[in-house]
């Protein structure tokens, strides 16, 4: 168990942002699971990467044409994939900013009970 | 600015005589100085940050304390990077020259920023606290 | 276990999540997100992945949290507080326990922290290490996978991002037919933040452009470096007004530049197609450049992409913050 803390720590983030996302009603602090529950993702593959006494994946310039021992560097696939993910989160999180300021302008507010009032109201 | 350009011409120095033991020495001794001075900075703006009454006073303790501290400690990771490095070359000097360009950027930027939050506490009214204790 | 610190930080991170949705205030709640993103960048300089901490302080402390005030400037702050609905939120707390026992369950089948025999360290990752410096010259083995490796997946995120941006201008553009508010077009009058911004921009973009070009050699490259040019440009809006910025650069070609920017990463990866290789295969432009062989044609080309990707990530902060401050009128600013 305490040698996967950082598994521990991933599901519990994860849970969490999953929690906010389905129980929280202010739209605002559901985007603010989703980012959580993202970086919940990241620490699961960044954590799996890393080798205990490595370095950063930059090569030091003395060791450029010694042969390299892969053990030394963390694994530069995992932060990769995990940078560009970054990048993209921001993106979609602008996206879904976008769609809460929509939604404000049209009822005013940004609880979900008070929107799906307003809809029931519309309809009636 | 001119503080930049001294510091530069210390580090050539330092860099001419740097296994010299008792420039080691000093080197060790400012270091310690100036971490542990910037710790103590820090530990009083969180207590000023934590304890003072209102907005301004606790931006005064942030804005303040916040910048002296970072910069004691950045200055404490440039020379650390030059003493501990093995050999001496221009990478060693050039990553301790570009910590002191974030000393220079937090010097401008942190108490702007302080600046800017207290106008807009400002702006919005809030009421500076006042110590009824002594005039009653 | 790495390191000691890194333990305390994870438990420091959890605390900071919870606060960040206790609270009932947005504001305040979005300020602690983004300590939480710091916090988040702390651990991952710890692990060794300084280029994903390096994004992570610029997009995910700096920018994000900036568009969380952008809507929230405009909108409202504050939560209303039901108390009859907490039957749903326990009824989805159990359902949420249940999920993470699961997955606990499966905690077993991972590899232990840190272990460098570990399934995911051995494989693929492994030739990276081995082979990219002899192949690519480049010593920054995250660029090097970044840009030529896994390009493919690199020009589809970035043309994301692009998509994201026109997405977003789409959906709060407006058709220019309401009137504008005559007092909302007003200039920052505060002289201090008006000369130390004016002080530190271009140092701001010097800094970007450094990152974008040496990211072949330190942390770095066109996903960090765009964001840093990108917050170079929302400062400018923020300390002057939205009119001095557009100026600089408009909105037409924010938004010509983000297409530049992926045409310059797709045909930058096609011309191989047309000299008898296949799409992304950099070292056919050995034959193009001169004096180049093919193993720093591959080195060349990694820094024309990023500067592909900056331009279109610089656009695209810059065109998120613009829509979203100005609810798409392009008229007034925080």
């Amino acid at each position: 168990m305490i040698l996967k803390f950082n598994y521990v720590i991933m599901i519990i983030l994860m849970m969490l942002g999953l929690w906010a996302m389905i129980a929280k009603k202010n739209i605002i602090k559901k985007l603010i699971g989703m980012a959580i529950f993202q970086t919940g993702i990241i620490l699961f593959y960044i954590s799996m990467g890393a080798k205990s006494g490595s370095n950063i994946p930059i090569l030091d310039y003395y060791d450029r044409y010694k042969p390299i021992d892969a053990a030394q560097y963390a694994n530069p696939l995992t932060q990769i994939l995990m940078l560009t993910a970054i990048v993209v989160g921001v993106a979609t999180l602008g996206l879904g900013l976008t769609l809460a300021r929509k939604i404000y302008d049209d009822y005013k507010t940004f609880n979900e009970d008070e929107i799906l009032q307003e809809i029931k109201n519309e309809h009636d | 600015m001119a503080i930049n350009v001294l510091a530069v011409i210390l580090f050539a120095i330092i860099s001419q005589t740097i296994h010299h033991p008792t420039v080691q020495l000093i080197l060790n001794i400012l270091i310690m100085a100036s971490l542990g001075l910037g710790l103590f900075f820090f530990f009083a703006t969180s207590v000023g940050v934590l304890r003072f009454p209102d907005f301004f006073t606790r931006l005064h303790a942030a804005g303040k304390g916040d910048t002296l501290s970072t910069i004691l400690i950045l200055l404490a990771c440039s020379l650390f990077s030059l003493k501990s490095a093995k050999t001496l070359d221009q990478t060693t000097i050039l990553a301790a020259i570009k910590i002191l360009l974030i000393i220079n950027f937090i010097f401008i930027g942190s108490p702007t920023a302080t600046h800017a939050l207290i106008e807009a506490g400002y702006n919005s009214e809030i009421d500076p606290w006042e110590n009824n204790a002594t005039r009653n | 276990m790495l390191l000691g610190i890194e333990t305390l930080l994870l438990i420091l991170v959890l605390i900071l999540a919870v606060v960040s949705l206790w609270i009932r205030d947005l504001m305040s709640s979005v300020v602690v997100f983004g300590a939480y993103s710091f916090l988040m960048c702390l651990i991952w300089t710890g692990m060794g992945a300084v280029d994903v901490a390096f994004t992570e302080a610029a997009v995910g402390a700096g920018v994000s949290t900036v568009f969380f005030v952008a809507v929230l400037f405009n909108t409202t702050r504050r939560i209303q507080f039901n108390p009859l609905d907490l039957s749903a939120k326990i009824f989805s707390a159990i359902l949420c326990i249940g999920t993470g026992y699961l997955l606990m369950l499966g905690l077993s089948d991972l590899p232990s922290w840190g272990d460098p025999q570990a399934l995911v360290n051995t494989n693929v990752s492994k030739y990276y290490i081995e082979s990219a410096y002899k192949q690519t010259k480049v010593p920054n083995l995250v660029t090097a996978v970044l840009a030529d490796y896994r390009a493919f997946d690199t020009m589809f995120e970035t043309c994301v991002v692009f998509i994201a941006v026109l997405g977003i201008f789409m959906l709060l553009k407006k058709d220019g037919r309401e009137p504008l508010k005559e007092t909302s077009a007003k200039a920052n009058d505060n002289l201090i933040i008006r000369v130390a911004s004016r002080f530190m921009v271009p140092f701001i973009q010097l800094f970007g452009l450094y990152v974008v070009a040496h990211g072949h050699y330190s942390p770095g490259g066109g996903f960090q470096g765009g964001v840093i040019l990108g917050a170079s440009l929302i400062l400018v809006a923020m300390a002057f007004n939205i009119e001095f910025v557009k100026q600089l650069l408009s909105i037409k070609r924010m938004l010509l530049l983000a297409v530049i920017g992926v045409i310059i990463f797709a045909g930058w990866g096609l011309v191989p197609v047309f000299l008898g290789q296949s799409f992304l295969d950099y070292s056919a432009w050995a034959a193009l450049l001169p004096g180049t062989g093919e193993i720093m044609a591959r080195s060349h080309s990694m820094l024309a992409v990023e500067i592909g990707v900056a331009i279109t990530v610089m656009c695209g902060m810059y065109g998120i913050y613009m829509s979203l401050v100005s609810d798409g009128r392009f008229d007034k600013g925080l």
